[in-house]
Parts: C-alpha cells; structure tokens; sequence
C-alpha cells in the first residue's frame, strides 16, 4: 500500500521567548491508505494538537503534512473529524445533525438518505434518529457523532479520544461499532487516546508518543485478525502488546 | 347536553394549568385579601394605602383614560423595544465578527452600559419636547445595552469543536452564519431580550414622569399630585400588566425559536 498521509519533520512550539512551550516534534510519519493507526500517548504530549495539524486546522511551526499528495495548509474539507465532545448541534435531531455535515459541504440530502440509514443501523440508533441529542445519552450521542463524522464517507478519519468521556461498558460497545465501519469502507484512521488497550483493540499500527515534547518513539504494528473481539482479547498475542506497551510508558514514568 | 359536554372539555383543558398553578393563584388571592384586609386591621389612611377593591372600582370610573394611556405607553415601550433589538443584534453580530469594532466601539458600550442612561432623559425631552420620540430613544437607550453585549457575548461563545466543525466543511461563512452561529447564539440573546423587556416599561414610564402630557407614567404622576393614590395604583396595575404581556410574549417567542435549549425545558419541567 502507498503512503497516504505524510508527516515531514513537523513541528509544533506555542508562543515565543521564554514562555515557549514545545508540544512536539519533530515527527516523521508515512500513514498507509486505508490503515487504523493510533497515536498512544500520555495527557499533555500533542497528540491533539497533531491532530489538528493533519486536519488542516492549526498552523504548523516547522514541517508538513501531505494527505493524498497534497500539501496541507488551509482546512481539510475532505475529512471526517471527532473529538472527546460532541459536535452536534442542541437544535437538531440526530438525523438533522448528520444532514448538517452534508448541507454544510452543499450536497444534496436526497442522495444520502439509504446511506443515513446504513449509517445509523450500523451503529444501532436508528430507533433514535428523530431525537435530539438532549434526549440521548453520551454513548448514543457519541455513536451519532460518528455517523456525522462518516457520512460523507471521508477517505480520511481523525478521532481525537472520541471514547473519552464514556463508561467502560459503553466504550467497549462502541468500539467494536467503529471496528465494524472501519471494516466496512476503509478509511484510513487516525486515532488519538491514551487507552492502550482500546488501542491495541482497534489498530492496524500503534505510534508511541513520548511525554512532551511528543515524539514518535516507536511504531508497533498490531498483527491480530479482525474483527477484534472478546475472543482476540483473551488472547495471549493480545495480551503481550498491552503488555509490552505498558512497559514502554512505565519506562516513561507515566505509569 | 351539550353545555355539559363544553364544560367538561374545558375543565379538561384547564386541569393541569390549575394543577400547576393553584400555588402562584392562592399566594395572590391571599396576598390581596391581606392587603384588603390590613387597611382596616391597621386603620391605614386611604390617601396612603387604597384597598383592592377601591382601586379596582375608582380605576373602572377613569377605565377610557386609562386604557388609552395604557396605549400610548405600550406604543412607546414596544417601538423602543423592537428599535432596540434590531440595533442591538446588528451592532452585537457587527462587533462580534470585526475586530476594528471589538476595539473601538465595544469598550465604548461597555463604558455607557455604566451610565444610568435614565440620566440622559430630562436632555432629551429638551431637545426633542414632549413627543412620542424622546420617550421612545429613553426606552431604546434602556433596552440596547443589555441586548448589544449580550449579543456579543452570544456570537463570541462557540464552542472549540463547533468551531473546528464547521471550519472542516469548508462551508462559507453566511452559511455557518445561519446554520451554526445564529441558532447557537439565541439562548444567550434572548438573556439579552429578557432583560431589555423588565428595561423597556421602566424607562418609557420615567421619561413620562420627566415630560409628558399623556400616558401611564404622566397619569401616576398626575394623581399623586392629586393625593389619589386609588388611581395611582390603578395605573400601576396597568403598568405591571403591560411589562407582564411583554416579558410574555419575549418568553413565548424564546419557547418557540429555541424549545431545544435547557432553559425552556428546565422551565416546563418545573412547572
């Protein structure tokens, strides 16, 4: 597979003069087409920040980013974006929300009525649709955010800890409902959480990033078959990266 | 029979009013009943203290001037208010998207936001006279401010991801504007809207009170003068209806644009 998103020496320092802080970098990075890589870090390293570097919405210090073979330097459009709170909006309902994204972009919402469907059966809220985002709770506002995120059916996915602010019950459901889309339509996925275990669950490779200023330590690939599930889990393999991975950030001192 | 059948609908219809209501109405009832009541108890001079039931029946004498005056304080109050609303959301969403204006003309508003602009009433009935005009610039005076700065408060408070949502669609910015900005403003503007409006018969009634020669304001001053506090109470009641139906209207609009928002529901749940 070809480098679909390349990170060149990118760098990040907010401010100047002594009240400077470097919140990471320099990064060097080649992302496959189609590939669920998560950035693994702890509180504080950028992984946020770079984030919103690939998606075009924050100046870079230092480097680049190229997405498809072109340069990033003014917003992203033809991405799918989420972060730890919800983008969507109290007045519309859940199915208003995903034709947000859509009305947004000045496409037609008679095209994507089937597609809404699938989208939201895929992550079992059809039942919800006509609600409002009040009436539902964080999982389910979540689920619909991902719906929002994907309607367009982006070749590009940048989650910023999306699970955060959820339960571990409802993390652990959802996971396997974004594991499922992702399946689905490849795209390529970058993913940004502190949970190594949701990590190992989800990625196709797993970049470690240092405490800050972030750095790209290393890069694990995740050999295990999809989908992942309860049984991949107990698995040996599965286990051994978690624990390899808990190793390298205790040798961080994080944990 | 069929008067039966309307009798029961309509008891249907006002049951769960009543049951939701009963508290306020009874508080009221007592309250009057004690005021009633008090001028005898405590031997109160009529020309200080009237009871309800004076005023209910010397104000229904004087019902035309009443009612009249009732009108041309409401036209003040009300061409003000709408005048006030419509600048205050222009300058708001102007300041709010310019930044030559955050630093010009918004530190100016803060700065007369702390003058009493009721202060500025008696200046402008000498320059203007006793006309509709200078009462309806008090009342926009009164009313713009708190809807101006809430403006910019409203359109400066979009959240982080909001804000890097709409930027990610690439969307043009009238329709973020529309789709985004505005409709996630109005809760905040219409703190804005409900201030202005308790503003709004204040300020039209004082720019009476300072020249006037019609309306609630000059009345009550009129038969104070007069040592009949009967019909000066009457007046105030008029006054109190008038703020009551404004302050109705703004929150019936703010249930029907914004049923979304918290407040509205937080509002008819604890009711």
């Amino acid at each position: 597979m070809n480098s679909f998103i390349e990170i060149s020496n990118l760098k990040k320092i907010f401010g100047t003069g002594e009240n400077a802080v470097h919140a990471f970098g320099p990064i060097n990075l080649n992302i496959k087409d189609g590939e669920f890589i998560s950035f693994l870090g702890p509180s504080g390293c950028g992984k946020s920040t770079l984030m919103l570097m690939l998606a075009g919405l924050l100046s870079t210090t230092t480097g680049h980013v190229e997405i498809g073979g072109k340069k990033v330097t003014t917003p992203k459009t033809d991405i799918g974006i989420m972060f730890q709170d919800s983008t969507l909006v109290p007045w519309r309902t859940v199915r208003g929300n995903i034709e947000l994204q859509l009305e947004m972009r000045g496409e037609k919402i008679e095209n994507y009525r089937d597609h809404i469907s699938e989208l939201l059966h895929s992550v079992r809220i059809e039942d919800f649709a006509d609600r409002f985002p009040s009436e539902l709770s964080g999982g389910m506002q979540q689920r619909a955010g991902f719906c929002q995120a994907m309607v367009h059916s982006p070749k590009t996915i940048l989650l910023d800890e999306p699970l955060g602010k959820l339960d571990a019950m409802t993390r652990e459901k959802i996971r396997s409902d974004f594991q499922f889309l992702w399946m689905k339509e490849k795209p390529t996925v970058v993913f940004v959480t502190h949970s190594i275990e949701e990590a190992v669950q989800l990625s196709t490779r797993i970049a470690i990033i240092t405490p800050r200023p972030g750095l790209v330590d290393r890069l694990i690939p995740i050999d295990l078959p999809y989908p992942r599930n309860i049984e991949v889990k107990k698995s040996d393999k599965f286990v051994g990266y978690v624990r390899t991975i808990e190793e390298i950030f205790h040798e961080y001192g994080v944990i | 029979m069929a008067l039966f059948n309307f009798l029961s609908f309509i008891l249907k219809k006002i049951k769960p009013w009543v049951s939701r209501s009963w508290m306020f109405v009874g508080f009221f009832v007592a309250f009057f009943i004690f005021w009633e009541y008090s001028i005898v108890w405590f031997d109160i001079p009529l020309y200080i203290l009237p009871p309800p039931t004076l005023i209910v029946e010397k104000g229904w004498v004087d019902i035309d001037r009443l009612v009249y005056y009732t009108w041309i304080t409401a036209s003040e109050t009300v061409t003000g208010y709408v005048i006030a609303i419509v600048l205050g959301l222009f300058f708001g969403v102007a300041i709010s998207f310019s930044k030559i204006l955050r630093r010009t003309i918004y530190p100016f508003f803060v700065s007369i936001e702390m003058t009493p602009k009721i202060a500025f009433a008696p200046l402008f009935i000498s320059w203007l006279g006793f006309g509709l005009l200078p009462k309806v610039i008090i009342v926009i005076l009164v009313c713009f401010f708190p809807i101006v700065l809430n403006a910019i408060l409203a359109f400066n408070s979009l959240s982080k991801e909001l804000t890097l949502f709409y930027q990610s669609t690439g969307a043009g910015p009238l329709k973020t504007f529309f789709k985004i900005r505005l409709p996630a403003a109005m809760p905040q503007c219409f703190v804005g809207f409900k201030y202005a409006a308790i503003n709004a018969t204040v300020g039209a009634t004082i720019a009476e009170f300072i020249g006037s020669d019609k309306g609630l304001g000059f009345y009550i001053q009129i038969v104070t003068g007069n040592m009949r506090a009967d019909l000066a109470f009457a007046g105030i009641f008029f006054l109190t209806a008038l703020g009551l139906t404004i302050f109705g209207i703004v929150t019936l609009a703010e249930k029907l644009l914004i049923p979304w928002h918290i407040s509205v529901q937080r509002t008819e749940k604890n009711q």
